[in-house]
Parts: C-alpha cells; structure tokens; sequence
C-alpha cells in the first residue's frame, strides 16, 4: 500500500513554475530518498506535501486520503513527521522541552492549563527515554540554540519523530555535518526510523546509497527517474543531469 | 536545601510586608501600594503576550480600560449590585472586547500586530471621548456607589475603608497573578514560549497555532480587565485616560525595565517604576523625563531588564564557584 502518493503535481511562486507533474508513490515501511541538484525544487516539494504551501495543481494523498489542502498542523496529527534543512528548534527551549513538545503533541495534550507540565510524570519518562536514544541525555537542560552542531542536528531530527509518527520526512539531516556526524547521523536515522516510512533529501550519496529502498531523482522540478539504487545508479539520464558532476559537487561543497 | 528555605523566607517576609502595609505605613502608602499592584498585574498580563507568545501590542489599555469602564457601567447603572459581580464584568467586558478582535489579530504577528493594536486603542480612546451619554466623555464615569463586600444579613466589608479595599485588591490581585504563573507552567504555557521561539515549527509539531494564540491572547485581556476592574473601584472614577496611549505604553515601559520573558520582570518593573516615581514626585513634576532616561539606560546597557541583571549577577557567582570548585579539584 502506498502511504503517500503525490498525483500531478505542479507549484508556482507568481509565475516562477518550480515543480512540473510530480507524481510520487511511497509504499508503506520503505526509506525512500530524494536527490536532485541544487534548486531541483526538493524542499519546495516537502514544503507542498506537508502543508507549508497549497500546490497549484495536484494532489497529496496520505494513508489514502486526500490533504492536499491539508496545513502542517493537521498533518502531524494524521501521523506525519518533518524536520526541516534549516535547523529549526525552539532555541531558548531546553533539548528536553523540545522533545517534551513532540510527546504533548502526541499525547494530545494542548490546551491543558490545570495542570503543571513538570509533574507529569509519564511525559517526563518518555521524554527522557527519547533523550537517552538519542545520546542528549546529559545536555538534557542545555537551551537548543547552545548545543554543538551535530547536537542540535540530532534534536532536529528527533523532534520530527518525537510525535511518534507513521511517515517522517526529513529534509537534509546531515547538512553541514562532519564526515563522523554524518556517519553517526545516519546510524541515528537508521535506529529510529526502524518500522516506519521515511522520506528523505539529501545530497551525501554516500548516505543515499545505505539508507534508502528507492530513490527519486528530481531535476529541474520534474522527476527524472525512480527506482530501487542500482537502477538509479545505471540510469543514463541521472548520470547526465546528476551523478555525473557529482566530483565536482563534492569538490564545491567541501570547500 | 538552603535555597529552599532562603525562597520561604523571602515569601514570608513579603506578604508579611504586605500584611502590616496598611496598620504601620498609613493611607497614603497604603493607596501608593495599591496602584503598584493594580500596575503589576496589568504588567503581567501584557507579559504573556509579549514575553511568552512573543506578541508585541500597542495598544493593551484597550483591555485595561474594558474592564474599568465595564465595571464602572455596571455599578452606576445596576441598583445594588454587588461588588465581586462588578469584578466579574469587568472581566466579561475585556473578554468579549479580546473576541471581538481575536478573529483579526490572531493571524497577525509582528508589526503588523503591534500596528493594528495601536489604531483599534485609538479608536477606542476617541469612542470613549465622544459617546458622552455612555462614557461620560472627557469627564468620565465617577462617583458610583462601591458595595460593600459581604453576604447580606451575615457580614459585610466596607469597601470605603481603604484598609479593607487594599486587602480585597491584594487578594484578588495575588490571585490572578498566582493564576497567572500557574498557566506559564502548564502544558499550554509551553506551548506559549515555543510560538514566541519558533511559530513554524509549533504547527509542525502538531499544534494549532491560531488557536493557541487566540486562547493566550483572551486570556492575557481578561488579566488585564481585572487590573482595569479593582482600577475602577480603587478611584471610584473611570475616565478616557485609561484607554490613551499612555496607558499601552506602561506596561511596556515595566515589562522591558523587569526583564522580558520572565514571570516577575514586570512585577519587578512596576516596583521599579512606583518607588522612582515616588521619589520624582518630590523634586519635579517630569516624571516621563526621568522614566524615558531608565529606559534607554536599560535598553543600551540591561536588554534583558532587572531580571537579565540578576540572571547574569547568578551565573558570575556560580562560574566562580565552578572554577574555585575545579582548582581545589586540581591541587
């Protein structure tokens, strides 16, 4: 069964077309990525699915239903998880009241105003529990905005799947990381997306080739080819537009 | 364990101060405490717009001088109207007014919020001037009768005697602030601080923002009408003064002084601002003067207010003692 599945859709800032009849399907359980060259229209694609912005044309269908009018709110209550290339955390909020957040929400626990946050005791637990997974435990009462890079990285993440969802889209998790935290982050992906349905840009096809089932490749916001990665990997047309300069990507981006 | 009982001391000694207020310092003092209070409150409740949910509004003596003038009206035109019922209107007059704008400002943040804040209280404060028959205009409503506090036929507080109004005021003031504080430390206070760090992600985390922020926002006006409320019955005068501009920018004025973001900075800020003006008072009449000067000096040298100071004089002490600890470790 497919959990996501995008049918023509198209995207337009004013006039500038980013995204031309992009159809996706994601089966259920698979890690499925997204590659593309700068300014392939990734991002604005994340950003169409999960609500950010209406797609012009087209639709989204989640588990089977419809939401392409769907905002993010709603579709993290469906059951949808993202964290976003620009680290986006609540930087003044501890790493444990940026987890906390994730558990409340899942908990559904929102307009609660009887109650001291810090003597539930449940929400505590997980919320530790999770810190401890992903290696925060001790920076647990560090503010998000003072914690080193990969750090920050990993809350980052974890935040998207702190809401415990079915499918988590994660938009770059190792940007600007190290070659030893990207190597961790990808362990840390790997661990915790275990049974569900990831999504996942990147650029690292270091990363691309151990993690993912089935690749997407987006060129000038259409897909240009999908399928499992050694397919990709043969295909002529991604060769040409993609892999082929992939050096010279290296090169520029380590620089 | 010696913060703990340093905590319980300085509770003790407070409201012990503010016991004895009215028996050793005498009206005048009495009455100065009072309108700290009343200040205090209106602070606080400006802070959880504009240091929790990062809201930033010019025009809060909208919600101030709701809950004065309704309680005002309510005791000039209700016969015999009892007094914690006026209270209650007051609240209920902020709370309609704050619905009747939440479906505008709601969506809005930033300048766009702050502006639109600015020309409904404007709009209010020129209703008020020009609706004679109903606001009294220029002169406002004054001299309605202030019941007595009590249940008939069993016992009955005066509320004439300014000992007795100062601890109905302190009570229901503390209250609201107890209420106030609770609400920062529950689950939708969290929800309030993560808006104000990073509204985006709030959704993406599965919370309805506009909501959240509609329900902080009515809650942040009744506070206030409670403020304007026990403002109401402490002059037993309400006029279109209390919804000028001045008054939108009082609670800023102590919100910035206090620290932002933190539960006592304006409780700290009004103090700040009652005993200077106390002192001002003596020797000139240019109070705004000397209260503009502070608030550069704050901004330039203190931009998280009293409570940043503390903050920082905190950690100095407590890196001192972490490097005196880690130079005993090393000998």
């Amino acid at each position: 069964m497919n959990i996501l599945e995008t049918k023509g859709l198209y995207h337009d800032f004013k006039g500038l077309e980013v995204l031309f009849d992009v159809n996706i399907e994601v089966s259920a359980g698979e890690r499925h990525a997204i590659i593309g060259p700068n300014g392939a229209g990734k991002t604005t694609l994340f950003n169409v699915i999960t609500g950010t912005y209406e797609p012009s044309r087209g639709s989204v269908y989640f588990k089977g239903k419809n939401v392409t009018k769907a905002d993010s709110q709603a579709m993290v209550r469906l059951g949808m998880g993202r964290s976003f290339q620009i680290t986006s955390t609540f930087g003044r909020l501890t790493a444990f009241q940026n987890i906390r957040m994730g558990i409340l929400s899942r908990k559904g626990i929102r307009f609660n105003m009887f109650q001291k946050v810090d003597k539930m005791e449940d929400v505590t637990r997980e919320t530790d529990e999770i810190l401890k997974r992903i290696n925060l435990y001790n920076e647990r009462n560090f503010p998000a905005n003072t914690l080193s890079y990969g750090k920050h990285r990993s809350l980052e993440i974890s935040m998207a799947l702190a809401t415990d969802p079915d499918l988590v889209m994660l938009d770059e998790p190792t940007a600007g990381m190290s070659k030893d935290e990207t190597h961790y982050a990808v362990e840390l992906i790997r661990r915790l997306t275990e049974g569900k349905t990831a999504v996942i840009i990147e650029h690292d096809m270091d990363v691309v080739f151990s993690l993912a089932d089935r690749i997407t490749v987006l060129h000038m916001g259409a897909v240009l080819a999908s399928g499992p990665p050694n397919e990709i990997r043969e295909n002529q047309a991604v060769k040409d537009a993609y892999l082929g300069d992939m050096e010279e990507n290296d090169a520029s981006r380590s620089q | 364990m010696m913060n703990r009982y340093l905590k319980w001391i300085v509770w003790i000694v407070i409201v012990a101060s503010l016991v004895l207020c009215p028996i050793f310092c005498g009206m005048y003092f009495t009455n100065v405490v009072v309108t700290f209070a009343i200040f205090a409150l209106f602070a606080v409740s400006y802070n959880l717009l504009l240091g929790f949910v990062g809201l930033f509004s010019f025009g809060h003596a909208m919600y101030f001088g709701a809950g004065a003038y309704a309680t005002a009206l309510a005791l000039a035109h209700i016969e015999g109207c009892p007094l914690l019922l006026s209270l209650l209107i007051g609240i209920l007059g902020s709370l309609a007014l704050a619905l009747l704008l939440i479906p505008i400002v709601a969506r809005l943040s930033h300048s766009a919020f702050a502006m639109i804040h600015l020309a409904f209280s404007m709009l209010l404060y020129v209703l008020a001037l020009k609706l004679r028959n109903i606001t009294g205009g220029e002169d406002g409503i004054g001299g309605f009768p202030i019941p007595s506090l009590g249940i008939p036929g069993v016992f009955s507080l005066d509320m004439t005697d300014f000992t007795t109004f100062y601890y109905f005021a302190m009570i229901v003031i503390g209250i609201s602030l107890w209420v106030a504080w609770f609400i920062t430390k529950t689950p939708f206070g969290q929800v309030m601080v993560s808006i104000r760090e990073n509204t985006m992600r709030v959704g993406y985390m599965g919370f309805k923002v506009t909501h959240s922020k509609a329900v902080a926002y009515a809650l942040s006006a009744c506070f206030a009408g409670i403020a304007g409320s026990i403002y109401a019955l402490f002059n037993d005068l309400v006029s279109a003064d209390c919804l000028h501009i001045g008054y939108s920018f009082a609670p800023i004025l102590m919100t910035m002084v206090g620290g932002v973001g933190t539960f006592l900075g304006p409780i700290f800020g009004s103090a700040i601002f009652a005993v200077i003006e106390e002192i001002t008072v003596r020797y000139t009449e240019r109070v705004e003067l000397v209260n503009g000067i502070i608030l550069i000096v704050v901004i330039m040298y203190f931009p998280y207010g009293f409570m940043g100071m503390i903050g920082l004089i905190k950690r100095k002490i407590l890196e001192k003692q972490l490097a005196a600890a880690a130079a005993e470790g090393r000998s």
